[in-house]
């Protein structure tokens, strides 16, 4: 594991009673890096990507994220330390239906100890870049679909992360909306430096990043 | 927590938070209500004593003579020695007692009701002292008596008449409005309790069937320890022999024949009923939403939300909503028992507590006491009621808990 290395999976392995989803897949991501995991429906990908940002355990393997094995974590542990490290962007955006757009992005703070006021300025700040800034106070069920997936990037950015993990960011939206979420990812990875591993059957999607990552019936194949 | 987060919740999800709110303030009202009314019949059930200021009255059942004749003991009421009173006076519990003697006096063109009174007692019927409404209240050893006010006006006795009662001259120096009073203490002359023991003394008739000597009577009115009612009611059975009629508040409770009345068992088990019904309802209505919000969980853990900020937020939102249906609850409960307040309620006084000769015109109907349901809504149940609300909040939000810790953000995140 390189010195850069946020992301490493050693063998990892996941297992479902009798069917092994995931068969002992070693993989990383560079800091900085913009990593697509590409392959067919039901190959293991999302598992994957499960097992790597600590939303699941794995069944055999070890999980390093920016320096830390998590796999041995209890839940709690890992809830801290994905809000401490890690962004999520969902294909079906997960917004909490009765916050406003605003509140949506400061939702990982919530728990946090600060103000009300700093957790709206830095809210404010994210919606602003994404160009949301008059969609401030609305609710999800206001918002279009691209404008959804816009806040659930805010979301992902507000503690900072070093890795944003997007489980088909675009998969809800049409091929335009979907270009225009690319478009920030990419930008984002750039500007920010923030590596992101995305999860996507879109081979034509998966071109715009640095690596691409095959999976085929829960092994990588190139 | 976060605040505008679980106010919001509450807000947007009408329907869930009015029917979590309904139906736990319908349980916590029936709880209420329920124990609101088993304490008013209890209340109630001290109203035909409490008018004398007493919590027993005490007869033992006898013999009359054959020829009804002069003065004679009611059926109901006869002789009751003073050792027997010396020795209720000794039990444990008694605060205050009044004695009384009530006879019947069948004269030749006249039937009275006689109750022979002390002169001053804040128990028993010496308490009319203060329901004299014409002329003044007798003095003790001048042969002076009262007459019951709608009597005198009835057969036209006047202040100052002088009555003949059993063979005995008794002067009229006032008038009673006894209609207030207990059924027990209505009487058509009052005397001195002298007096009445001396008529009682001097009647061959009443001397042969029960033996009266000086200083017996034949009622008694107990001021007792409301909590050593019942052991007294046992204990002056013991002295006095099974067949004497102990009347006391439960005994009224018992003809009063409500469920609320009959029976302490079921309010408990009603009120038991209801706070079950109304945590059932709290946790079906947290159990539905969690199941419905799995997702929204799920989304919480996933950016960062320990079990432990997930629960408490989950938990507050309960225990908002049980405190709100507690006041609702509340609410319902003082407006439904204001409702009730309404109410009248006949309590059924005993046949052998009426002084009235049952073969006499009117003698032999049914006599009730009847008031205005007293009930009333006590700090103590309605804080009582209200805590359990919001306790029945914190259980089911702390006993779902678990269930919140058992979703895998994995689970219920995975794309459709």
């Amino acid at each position: 594991m390189s010195k850069s290395t946020i992301l490493a999976g050693e063998g990892l392995s996941k297992k479902y009673g009798t069917l092994e989803v995931v068969k002992g897949v070693s993989i990383s991501v560079d800091a900085g890096e913009f990593v697509c995991l590409v392959g067919k429906s039901g190959c293991g990908k999302t598992t994957l990507l499960s097992l790597l940002s600590g939303l699941e355990r794995p069944t055999k393997g070890d999980v390093v994220l920016n320096g830390k094995k998590i796999n041995g974590s209890s839940e709690d542990e890992l809830a801290l330390f994905r809000r401490q490290n890690v962004g999520f962007i969902f294909q079906s955006f997960n917004l909490i239906p009765t916050l406003s757009a605003w509140e949506n992005v400061a939702l990982p703070l919530f728990p946090v100890k600060m103000t009300g006021e700093e957790r709206k300025r830095r809210a404010t700040e994210l919606l602003t870049q994404m160009e949301l800034g008059h969609r401030m106070d609305h609710l999800p069920s206001a918002l279009s679909g691209g404008e959804k997936q816009r806040v659930a990037i805010a979301r992902a950015l507000i503690n900072k992360p070093k890795i944003i993990f997007a489980d088909e960011p675009t998969g809800n939206l049409d091929s335009a909306t979907g270009d225009a979420i690319m478009d920030i990812l990419n930008r984002l990875h750039k500007k920010e430096g923030v590596a992101i591993l995305m999860v996507t059957h879109e081979v034509e999607l998966a071109k715009t990043a640095e690596r691409l990552i095959r999976m085929h019936d829960g092994e990588v194949i190139s | 927590m976060n605040v505008g987060y679980l106010f919001r919740e509450l807000y947007y999800q009408k329907r869930r938070t009015l029917t979590a709110i309904l139906g736990l303030s319908i349980g916590i009202a029936l709880l209420i209500i329920l124990n609101a009314l088993s304490m008013a019949y209890r209340q109630a059930a001290h109203a035909p004593l409490q008018a004398i200021g007493a919590d027993i009255s005490v007869q033992r059942p006898g013999d009359v003579p054959k020829d009804l004749a002069g003065a004679v003991f009611p059926c109901s009421a006869v002789t009751i020695s003073q050792a027997e009173v010396e020795k209720i006076k000794g039990l444990p519990g008694i605060r205050g007692m009044g004695e009384a003697v009530l006879l019947w006096v069948f004269d030749p063109n006249r039937a009275w009701i006689v109750l022979g009174i002390e002169q001053q007692n804040s128990v028993g019927p010496a308490i009319l002292r203060s329901a004299v409404t014409e002329g003044r209240f007798f003095q003790e050893g001048t042969s002076e008596a009262l007459v019951e006010a709608a009597y005198a006006r009835q057969f036209g006795i006047n202040m100052g008449d002088i009555i003949s009662v059993a063979d005995r001259k008794f002067t009229v120096v006032g008038a009673v409005d006894a209609s207030r009073a207990a059924k027990i203490a209505v009487a058509n002359v009052y005397v001195s309790l002298g007096d009445a023991q001396n008529l009682a003394l001097s009647s061959k008739q009443l001397q042969s069937v029960s033996p009266f000597k000086p200083g017996d009577v034949n009622l008694l009115f107990i001021k007792a320890d409301q909590e050593k009612i019942t052991p007294l009611a046992a204990s002056l059975k013991g002295i006095l022999g099974k067949k004497a009629t102990v009347a006391t508040p439960d005994s009224f409770l018992k003809l009063l024949g409500s469920l609320f009345a009959l029976s302490d068992k079921f309010t408990l088990a009603a009120s038991l009923i209801a706070i079950i019904v109304a945590i059932l309802i709290a946790f079906k209505t947290m159990a539905g939403n969690i199941a419905e919000r799995a997702r929204e969980i799920g989304v919480l853990k996933a950016v960062g939300w320990t079990n432990r900020n997930v629960v408490t937020q989950l938990l507050m939102e309960s225990v908002v909503q049980c405190f709100l249906a507690g006041i609702l609850g509340l609410l319902i409960a003082l407006v439904v028992a204001f409702g009730l307040s309404f109410m009248k309620i006949s309590i059924p006084i005993p046949w052998d507590m009426a002084p009235t000769p049952h073969f006499l015109p009117g003698g032999g109907d049914q006599i009730f006491k009847t008031l205005r349901l007293p009930i009333h809504v006590p700090w103590t149940l309605a804080l009582f009621s209200f805590v359990l609300s919001v306790v029945i909040g914190g259980m089911t939000g702390a006993l779902l808990g678990r269930q919140i810790a058992k979703i895998k953000p994995s689970e219920v995140l995975r794309h459709e």
